[in-house]
């Protein structure tokens, strides 16, 4: 016998300013089922959700529909309510009066009429809904993190020092990332590596981290709590375990010419390399795709040196699977650079670099050990121009957002030049300067003041060579938009951060949404910044959105709590509504026949194969079972069952039947 | 003169459409009343006799809408549905059912202005193709059986 | 027709089968299923163009199922239906021995469903030029001409289901039909019942139908029911390039997707 409560809610005049809410009440007390249909100007307030209790117990009620505001908002917080009064949370539904029919309709007779046609397709819904318990999975106790840059590197050390284990897995030979390619770092200017290399020996060193660099994610299967992760370790031709990273293998090596990626182009690197000397781990790889002797056969020169044998040319690629409870996603970003712009010569102009190209030339370490040279002729410039918002902000190249570092990196640039090349000239042509963060605008101040910038407010429509030089043709829009041209010894672009490469394609692997620039998408913009739609996979650093280190390394900690929050539970309770394959007396046992096509639409291998046996051992009837620790609830293998074999607890075949009847049945 | 005001059903999926749904209610962007909603998990879950049944209730029109390719919550719920649908609805259309009162569509959580066009869009359909008068009558015809 | 006994009563002696499916002769000068489970019975058996009822609707009985072995007379559409079957776990393949007999009348011993496979692709797959005009004069009509023709089809029926238990692939142990928490197929055979029954039938069959039209030849009033399912079949495989009954391991039409599957309809 059905005894449902109807609580309506007037959420202040958000609802009650366009439906009439006392009407609603009065009318859908009528409907068959319905024990008391109450109004109230705030369900959701302590008072509201007492009256709720209070109903319960006094009315006995089976169950129980808020009209108020969207499940997605406060869904939880009735269930809770319902539970805390003794009745299963499962069996309180919300019908959403507010941001399905109030806000969107005029104050009218349609919209009350609409109004009492949701909260009765809801009673029609819960009168069916059943009592569930939620599922309780174990959780495994490991974090894999994805990405080994000051995100990742972050993450691993927040979560490893909760003691918890790492696995961190770096598709790059060594972790660092774009930091590690950094000279100073804005605001203070202190020298990136000096405070990197620190964290990342940390990382190889800790007890709770296992470090897997030159290896990439192959595939993930599993569930929050219970992932099942192949990883893909790239053969390094090495046997890590005896190389002691002497180096002595990358001076012999006779393949010299290689444009080393840590550089950006700016110097070249042998075939059998460490990216830069303070790599972690210290220990080279073979680029199979420059060695001479992965392409003709011949050389082997590293093998003859090595002091302790430790090279292996016949080693494959080795897939190892893991199992972890949550991952964090620390993939970083990249840059656009100077092909990107027919007007700026499509980088052909060998001084025309990106701001990644200056950073390395600015380093102490770098191609030409911190001299500010021109990359053409190696020549001091006495005169370089900045070009701020290069390709950001602009719709015509389909890059419409602002990267955010930019204009703090330029000013970062200025002011490295003139304390290395005391009687040149920075230029730097900027649409807005964005300084926001701690100190920032004192620093892009700083560059003004005391080191002499020069910003001109405008943009560059072209940039040519002429005799040795680039001649820069821009506007100044504070002076009229008056042409500005200057003869520049080097120009250094600004450029657009982008997604990295490879991002899409791993986000499909692991079911992550992204937007229409493959930046990884949070569940929540303001809410829920450090988790995604996927339970069980967060997000850190610019992976999610270009940002620089200060928001990066903030967002790793978020993420690493929320990974630890996950962990501090042995278990780990799951939403019930799951499908389920029914069962009956013999000799049926089940309306399923077995044919399994149900099998190859689920997304998550949910379903399995349960061979019903007689006593005596004997296979009577193979049928579909649907693993409750893995199903997600979607429902599609539901709507594919001929034989309606397949239900799901939440929205049943009645409930749906029902709903549609009582929406297009009037009193 | 009584202005027909059509009955729309609408099927959703939670994660997109709905959410779509609640953003375009935030926005308080306006649109036709005639539409009411009905939640899904997913668009997986549809089951094509829903429609049948939406008809047969007293619905002049029906929308069904979820995420968009490659965005299910579940992968490929919508996928499954899509290929559902173009089968079912080439069904309808062989047996001279008005597939034109049918709306199927992609709409996300961030589309909440989309979702007002297309309800609008549709509402003002249906009131030109005007009452599904064929199909109720078909539904009133219980008496009448003809074995000829 | 000689060799075919020949071969059933070589099956039987031997204990090979216990029973043997195939046609003999009916009343009214039609033919009709027989099943032989003796050697002497088997001259009973015959084999000519009357023998056109699909065969393999019997392997799902349950009575025939369990632990008796089954020999069964297997015309093509007899080999698509055991394909169809087969992919759907519906058949052990070494409880049924299947005996084709090609176009030419000629017997062939299959060795497994594998070579029944080999068999079937090998022949012409195609829509005959006669299933097609049908479709096509349905097609050519208008929206309100197509409505008027199936209702007025639609409110002859009166729900005998023979349809039903004549397909093959209709092999639920619970049908659709016998729901009723909640009745998705209204029962009485009013226009409603009756088109909500025909539609689901048609969609449950859609993809999986080998097109041996024994729906239409079992109904009592000949409707074309036949053409909503050849419809379907024709749709599946002009959009997705799958045929049922050509393959033991190619998913389901409608259980698998491609990402770029192509519509026209969805906004």
């Amino acid at each position: 016998m059905a005894r449902i409560g109807v609580f309506i809610c007037h959420c202040g005049e958000n609802i009650s300013a366009t439906v009439d809410c006392a009407k609603v009440a009065e009318v859908t007390a009528n409907i068959p089922g319905v024990a008391v249909s109450v109004d109230y100007k705030y369900m959701c307030s302590d008072p509201g959700q007492n009256m709720i209790k209070e109903y319960i117990e006094k009315e006995k009620l089976t169950g129980v529909v808020v009209a108020a505001c969207s499940p997605r908002m406060h869904e939880p917080t009735f269930r809770r309510a319902c539970g805390e009064a003794g009745l299963n949370p499962f069996l309180c539904e919300m019908a959403n009066l507010r941001e399905h029919c109030s806000w969107v309709h005029d104050k009218n007779e349609a919209t009350t009429n609409k109004a009492i046609d949701i909260v009765r397709t809801l009673v029609e819904k819960v009168k069916r809904n059943e009592p569930l318990m939620p599922i309780k999975v174990p959780v495994t106790k490991t974090a894999l993190v994805i990405g080994g840059g000051v995100a990742g590197i972050q993450s691993a050390l927040d979560i490893a020092n909760c003691g918890h284990k790492v696995i961190m897995v770096e598709k790059d030979p060594s972790i660092g990332g774009h930091m590690s390619q950094l000279s100073e770092t804005f605001p203070t200017l202190d020298c990136s590596q000096c405070i990197l290399t620190p964290r990342m020996v940390e990382v190889a060193q800790h007890p709770n981290i296992t470090l897997y660099t030159y290896a990439e994610v192959e595939s993930l299967d599993g569930f929050i709590g219970n992932f099942k992760v192949k990883i893909r370790k790239k053969a390094k031709s090495l046997d890590e375990k005896l190389c002691t990273g002497c180096g002595l293998c990358t001076t012999k090596c006779p393949a010299k010419k290689i444009p080393s990626e840590f550089d950006q182009g700016l110097s070249n690197r042998t075939a059998i390399y460490v990216p830069f000397p303070q790599a972690v781990p210290n220990k080279p790889v073979i680029d199979k795709e420059h060695c001479t002797y992965y392409i003709k056969g011949k050389c082997k020169v590293c093998e003859i040196v090595c002091p302790t044998k430790a090279i292996r040319f016949d080693q494959e690629d080795e897939i190892i699977e893991v199992e972890v409870g949550a991952l964090v996603l620390a993939t970083g970003f990249d840059i656009k650079r100077a092909n990107f712009f027919p007007e700026y010569g499509y980088g052909k102009y060998k001084d025309l670099i990106d701001g990644l190209q200056f950073e390395r030339i600015a380093s102490a370490s770098g191609p030409t050990l911190g001299e500010i040279r021109r990359p053409s002729d190696g020549q001091i410039p006495k005169k370089i121009v900045f070009l701020a918002c290069a390709g950001s902000r602009d719709p015509a190249k389909g890059i419409e957002y602002c990267s955010k570092i930019c204009c703090m990196y330029t000013a970062k640039h200025a002011i490295l030049y003139k304390h290395k090349v005391h009687d040149g000239t920075a230029y730097i042509f900027y649409m807005d300067i964005r300084a926001a963060g701690k100190n920032y605008d004192e620093f892009t101040r700083r560059a003004i003041e005391e080191d002499g910038a020069k910003y001109i407010r405008g943009r560059v429509s072209r940039i040519y060579e002429r005799d040795g030089k680039l001649i820069v043709v821009g506007a100044d829009t504070l002076m009229n938009a008056k042409t500005v041209e200057i003869e520049a010894d080097m120009v250094v672009l600004a450029t657009a951060g982008v997604a990295s490469p490879g991002a899409e394609e791993l986000a499909q692997k692991l079911h992550v949404s992204y937007d229409q620039h493959k930046f990884f998408a949070e569940a929540h913009p303001k809410l829920r910044p450090v988790e995604t739609n996927t339970a069980g996979i967060f997000l850190a650093g610019a992976c999610q959105n270009v940002k620089d280190i200060p928001e990066s390394v903030a967002q790793a900690s978020g993420a690493a709590v929320k990974v630890c929050g996950l962990f501090s539970n042995d278990e780990l309770t799951r939403d019930p509504s799951v499908a389920v394959v029914n069962r009956t007396a013999p000799p049926l046992f089940s309306t399923c026949v077995g044919c399994f096509l149900c099998q190859s639409v689920c997304p998550y291998q949910a379903i399995e194969k349960e061979e019903i046996k007689s006593r005596d051992g004997k296979i009577l009837k193979t049928v579909a079972f649907i693993n409750p620790s893995v199903c997600q609830g979607c429902g599609t293998c539901v709507a594919l069952c001929r034989s309606k074999s397949i239900d799901i607890l939440g929205y049943t075949h009645k409930q749906v039947y029902a709903e549609v009847d009582a929406l297009l049945n009037t009193l | 003169m009584n202005e027909f005001e059509p009955k729309v059903v609408a099927f959703v999926c939670n994660w997109c459409t709905y959410a779509g749904a609640d953003l375009t209610g935030t926005s308080r962007i306006k649109y036709a009343p005639n539409v009411k909603i009905i939640r899904f998990p997913c668009t997986g879950r549809i089951d094509f006799m829903l429609i049948l049944k939406a008809f047969a209730k007293g619905a002049d029109g029906i929308i069904i809408s979820g995420c968009h390719p490659n965005d299910c919550h579940y992968t490929s719920g919508n996928f499954h549905a899509k290929r559902r649908w173009m089968v079912f609805r080439t069904m309808l259309d062989f047996l001279g059912v008005d597939v034109n009162r049918i709306t199927f569509s992609w709409v996300s959580a961030a589309e909440g202005a989309r979702w007002a066009e297309i309800v609008n869009t549709t509402v003002d359909g249906i009131r030109m193709l005007g009452p599904y008068d064929n199909y109720r009558k078909m539904v009133n015809q219980e008496t009448e059986v003809n074995n000829g | 027709m000689d060799k075919l006994r020949q071969k059933a009563k070589e099956l039987l002696s031997n204990n090979e089968v216990q029973i043997v499916v195939g046609y003999e002769e009916g009343t009214a000068g039609k033919a009709r299923p027989a099943f032989i489970s003796s050697p002497d019975q088997a001259d009973a058996l015959i084999y000519d163009e009357r023998c056109i009822h699909n065969l393999a609707v019997y392997l799902t009985q349950h009575k025939l199922s369990g632990n008796t072995k089954i020999a069964i007379i297997a015309s093509f559409p007899v080999m698509k239906s055991i394909i169809t079957l087969a992919s759907e776990k519906q058949l052990d393949e070494n409880f049924i021995k299947v005996i084709g007999i090609s176009k030419d009348n000629n017997i062939i011993e299959f060795k497994d469903f594998a070579d029944i496979e080999r068999y079937i692709n090998q022949q012409d797959l195609t829509f005959t030029p006669e299933e097609l005009a049908l479709i096509e004069k349905i097609d050519a009509m208008s929206m309100e001409e197509r409505w008027e023709y199936w209702q007025n089809e639609f409110s002859r029926c009166f729900k005998c289901y023979a349809c039903r238990s004549a397909c093959p692939m209709c092999y639920c142990t619970l049908c659709i039909t016998d729901f009723n928490q909640p009745q998705w197929v209204s029962v009485p055979s009013h226009k409603q019942g009756n088109f909500e029954w025909h539609i689901n039938r048609a969609m449950h069959l859609a993809g999986r139908c080998i097109g041996c039209d024994e729906c239409s030849r079992a109904c009592p009033l000949d409707l074309p029911i036949n053409l909503l399912t050849k419809k379907l079949s024709m749709d599946i495989q002009k959009q997705f390039g799958y045929s049922a009954g050509q393959s033991l391991t190619e998913p389901y039409a409608l259980s698998t997707y491609k990402p770029d599957d192509k519509e026209t309809f969805i906004r």
